[in-house]
């Protein structure tokens, strides 16, 4: 996200002063708080898959009937057998068994052609379009405005990995984040000594003020999930680095989504989860490296769905798994496929009635040889936003009509 | 007694523009004045006796890997591992030691600019070939290092380019080459980005020397329309055309600007573009070192990992490649999330509010906790208790502490690691406010 970009992202940090994150909080008060203040049982949760690079759109959910495909892309189409048949003539990528099994269950929604006005292929660009949920200048990300409109909590939503993803920042207050394996509080007169450190100074800048916050969270969000992180999270085997995969994101989702399930179980007071996985920038070799990648997107969520049927959060998930844009139709030399536009967005969980919605971008009708645009992404997070979070839709993305009505 | 302002313009010139003070280096510099202390700061002499009398790191071409399951394989993944290792170790040293710091400042700028990942690359010679090319051009003439960057090995493999043909373009080099390396987006079309990648034709890697070949059959050699411009072009001809944009100069300087000043700030030219018309990189960086937004408050900015790193090395004298446990700084690095020669995609790294997260505080924590325990404290310890607090802030370079941080360290006054470890830990030292 180093460009420009990101620097437009971050310019409205630099205005606003923090929230009223000012008090200091103690270990005492705060280690008991995923115990004492479990979110309550049926409150819809939000698990927000992002898949960096630009997923192959047409590789996922595949027109494998349409003629047109094959002859478009000869070297990297599948053929019918290959693939895992979904309804109007449309099969899902053969190596997603497991979330084939879930939309048997009717409870995959599909939303086809999903992108943005006038779609941009600057991964960093796109990515900003899809994380701060806005065209142009973005400054926020769309879950980091959600945040601010609710009760300060640094649990309230929580990104996998070290670095905060842009679509969790906000103005004043941002998502927290969370290493794998957990966090390790300093014990002891360490701990004392930095708890003076995390104090709010009169003399901080925004950023100073902000480095002291994130010294707190530390023990806040740390005192709370450390006991539920005991015990290690199971390794799964690194990702093969796909050529042309090098546009960001984490290796480890299934790790990821792990920990997210033992936290939703515990009853942790969080409402947003973000995880990600990177690698879909398949400019060469396409066919192997997606369907590896596709293949851990879709046995990490249908392993996280069957953990969260054993608990008594079963009804509660919502998941939502989508990339900065689809890629071209006509594959490159290498095998490959270049930057292109629209792609399938996938949204999941019992609470969703499962289907095929948004018009299947027609292979015949190429807008400079990409796929049109038929669903605006804004549709899908107004209607998120809505029924999963219970916030106005016109609170975080202004005054946009569209829903896909994909809720049962 | 130099005033806040003073100290802090200073205290940015050092951490900004150099990787922070060594024992005595602030105090000599406030001593001087920000104007004669910019004058030789910015000023990077062309040789660095020491950094040059540094052995080069034992790395070279260990060609294609042995068969998975031969007797070779091991031998040959040791190597591998060794070569990233000395190659690492042999940066973070030069950007403690190097008796002047703005070459390696520079030189780590530009690696985040032209950001390749040994990840991909997975060869060390390759990356050290690129390195010394990002120092030989650090300072020099901007056009000079594209083009020397559009010939470069490990670029070219990072972004595909060696599967770039006449008969299907790939664009991911040509766009890159565009969006990130010298226009910036939005800065041309869809068009463009399809038609510069033919230019890009008829490169080809030994991906494990990092050695290009150009192979003019190969090589698209029609006309290409782009820009406004139209002829036949190659990797040379394409860098030299886009360089010479004026879009060229203002996206550089705003690099420099998210970079050196403020990823927040709108950028603010006052003649910034103007001294990059020649695309002479010192001038421009002499230019940012005087802008006046140097001395502007809000301008502050959070040390990223290495910045921080590098830093506390240099004032407490620790040598990269002599800590205890090499493998664990490595790792320490990875969990802050930089690690040299792994930038986490073509964009480079984030900046401020990234670093900043409740994760980063407690592996800063732990890692400075390490850190302490092998450094040169003296400079403190063998001070009197009342003088400690003032003598750190001038150690590290830090303007000035807050109440809060004064406090803190107040309470570990007896102890020279433990106030070490808060001092490098406090919000002063993390931002450089």
């Amino acid at each position: 996200m180093d460009t420009i970009t990101r620097r437009q992202f971050l310019k409205a940090t630099g205005a606003g002063a923090l929230g009223a994150a000012a008090t200091s909080l103690t270990i005492e008060d705060i280690a008991n708080a995923a115990i004492t203040r479990p979110l309550p049982l049926n409150t819809p949760i939000l698990v927000v898959v992002t898949l960096y690079g630009g997923n192959d759109g047409l590789n996922t959910v595949v027109p494998a009937s349409d003629p047109l495909y094959r002859s478009l892309r000869p070297g990297i189409a599948y053929n019918e057998n290959e693939v895992l048949p979904l309804s109007e003539g449309l099969f899902l990528n053969g190596s997603m068994t497991g979330l084939h099994s879930l939309w048997n269950k009717n409870q995959v929604a599909i939303v086809r052609g999903v992108g943005y006005p006038n779609s941009d292929r600057s991964h960093f660009t796109s990515m900003a379009i899809w994380q701060s949920g806005l065209l142009g200048a973005a400054k926020t990300g769309w879950l980091g405005r959600w945040v601010e409109t609710q009760p300060q909590d640094p649990l309230l939503a929580i990104s996998l990995g070290s670095v905060l993803p842009p679509l969790l920042a906000g103005t004043k207050r941002s998502g927290s984040v969370l290493p794998l394996g957990g966090l390790v509080v300093p014990s002891g007169s360490l701990a004392s000594d930095c708890i003076k450190l995390s104090i709010e100074s009169k003399s901080d800048n925004l950023l100073q003020s902000m480095a002291a916050q994130s010294m707190r969270d530390l023990f806040t969000v740390s005192g709370d999930i450390t006991p539920i992180l005991k015990s290690p999270a199971p390794a799964t085997p690194d990702l093969p680095t796909a050529i042309g995969g090098n546009a960001g994101g984490e290796t480890n989702l299934t790790q990821q989504l792990d920990i997210v399930a033992k936290l939703v179980a515990a009853g942790s007071p969080t409402r947003v989860w973000s995880v990600s996985l990177g690698g879909f920038d398949t400019h060469a070799n396409e066919k192997g490296a997606q369907s590896v990648l596709l293949g851990v997107v879709s046995q990490g969520i249908s392993k996280f769905m069957a953990q969260i049927r054993n608990t008594n959060r079963a009804n509660d998930v919502v998941v939502l798994v989508y990339s900065e844009f689809g890629r071209r139709v006509k594959a490159n030399a290498s095998d490959g496929t270049d930057h292109g536009t629209s792609g399938p967005v996938f949204v999941l969980g019992p609470r969703i009635k499962g289907g095929l919605y948004g018009e299947q971008p027609s292979l015949a009708k190429l807008i400079n040889d990409d796929l049109a645009v038929t669903t605006d992404f804004r549709d899908i997070y107004a209607s998120l936003l809505e029924k999963v979070l219970g916030t106005p839709a016109e609170r975080i993305l202004g005054n946009w009509k569209g829903r896909t009505s994909f809720f049962n | 007694m130099a005033s806040v302002s003073e100290r802090r313009k200073i205290a940015r010139l050092v951490h900004r523009f150099g990787f922070g003070p060594r024992p005595g280096e602030f105090n000599s510099l406030l001593t001087l004045g920000f104007d004669s202390a910019a004058n030789i700061y910015l000023t990077s002499p062309s040789s660095d006796e020491f950094a040059d009398s540094q052995p080069e790191p034992e790395v070279s071409d260990q060609g294609p890997r042995p068969a998975p399951n031969s007797s070779a394989v091991v031998a040959y993944a040791t190597e591998k591992r060794a070569q990233l290792s000395a190659l690492t170790l042999w940066w973070l040293d030069r950007m403690v030691l190097s008796e002047h710091s703005l070459r390696e400042r520079m030189t780590w700028f530009w690696h985040g600019h032209w950001a390749t990942s040994y990840q991909k690359v997975d060869d060390a010679l390759p990356m050290f070939l690129q390195n010394l090319t990002l120092r030989a051009f650090a300072l020099g003439n901007f056009a000079t290092m594209a083009r020397a960057m559009v010939n470069d090995g490990a670029l070219i493999y990072w972004l595909d380019g060696q599967t770039n043909t006449i008969k299907a373009p790939n664009e991911n080099l040509s766009r890159e080459l565009m969006e990130l390396f010298v226009l910036g987006v939005n800065r041309y079309t869809e068009s463009d980005v399809r038609e510069t990648a033919k230019a890009l034709t008829g490169y080809r890697v030994n991906k494990t020397s990092g050695a290009v070949t150009f192979l003019p059959k190969q090589h698209f050699s029609g006309t290409i329309n782009f820009l406004g411009t139209s002829g036949s072009f190659d990797g040379n001809s394409l860098s030299d055309f886009l360089v010479s944009r004026s879009d060229c100069a203002q996206f550089i300087s705003e690099r420099l600007w998210y970079r050196f000043i403020s990823s927040t700030s709108p950028f603010d030219d006052r003649g910034l573009t103007a001294a990059f018309a020649q695309r002479d990189i010192a001038k421009l960086v002499q230019a940012l070192g005087r802008h006046p937004a140097l001395d502007d408050p809000t301008n502050s900015l959070v040390k990223s990992p290495i910045d921080w790193f590098v830093s506390v090395c240099r004032a407490f004298e620790i040598t990269p490649s002599k800590f205890s446990n090499t493998a664990l700084l490595r790792r320490y690095l990875d969990n802050l999330g930089q690690v040299p020669f792994f930038p986490p995609n073509v964009g480079g790294w984030p900046a401020d509010q990234a670093w900043l997260s409740s994760s980063s505080a407690q592996y800063r924590i732990q890692f400075a906790t390490a850190l302490v325990k092998e450094s040169n404290l003296s400079p403190i310890s063998s001070l009197p208790e009342s003088m400690r607090i003032s003598a750190l802030a001038d150690l590290l370079g830090v303007a000035a502490w807050s109440q809060r941080t004064e406090l803190a360290l107040r309470g570990a006054i007896k102890d020279p690691q433990r106030l070490a470890l808060l001092a490098i830990c406090s919000p002063e030292y993390i931002v450089s406010a």
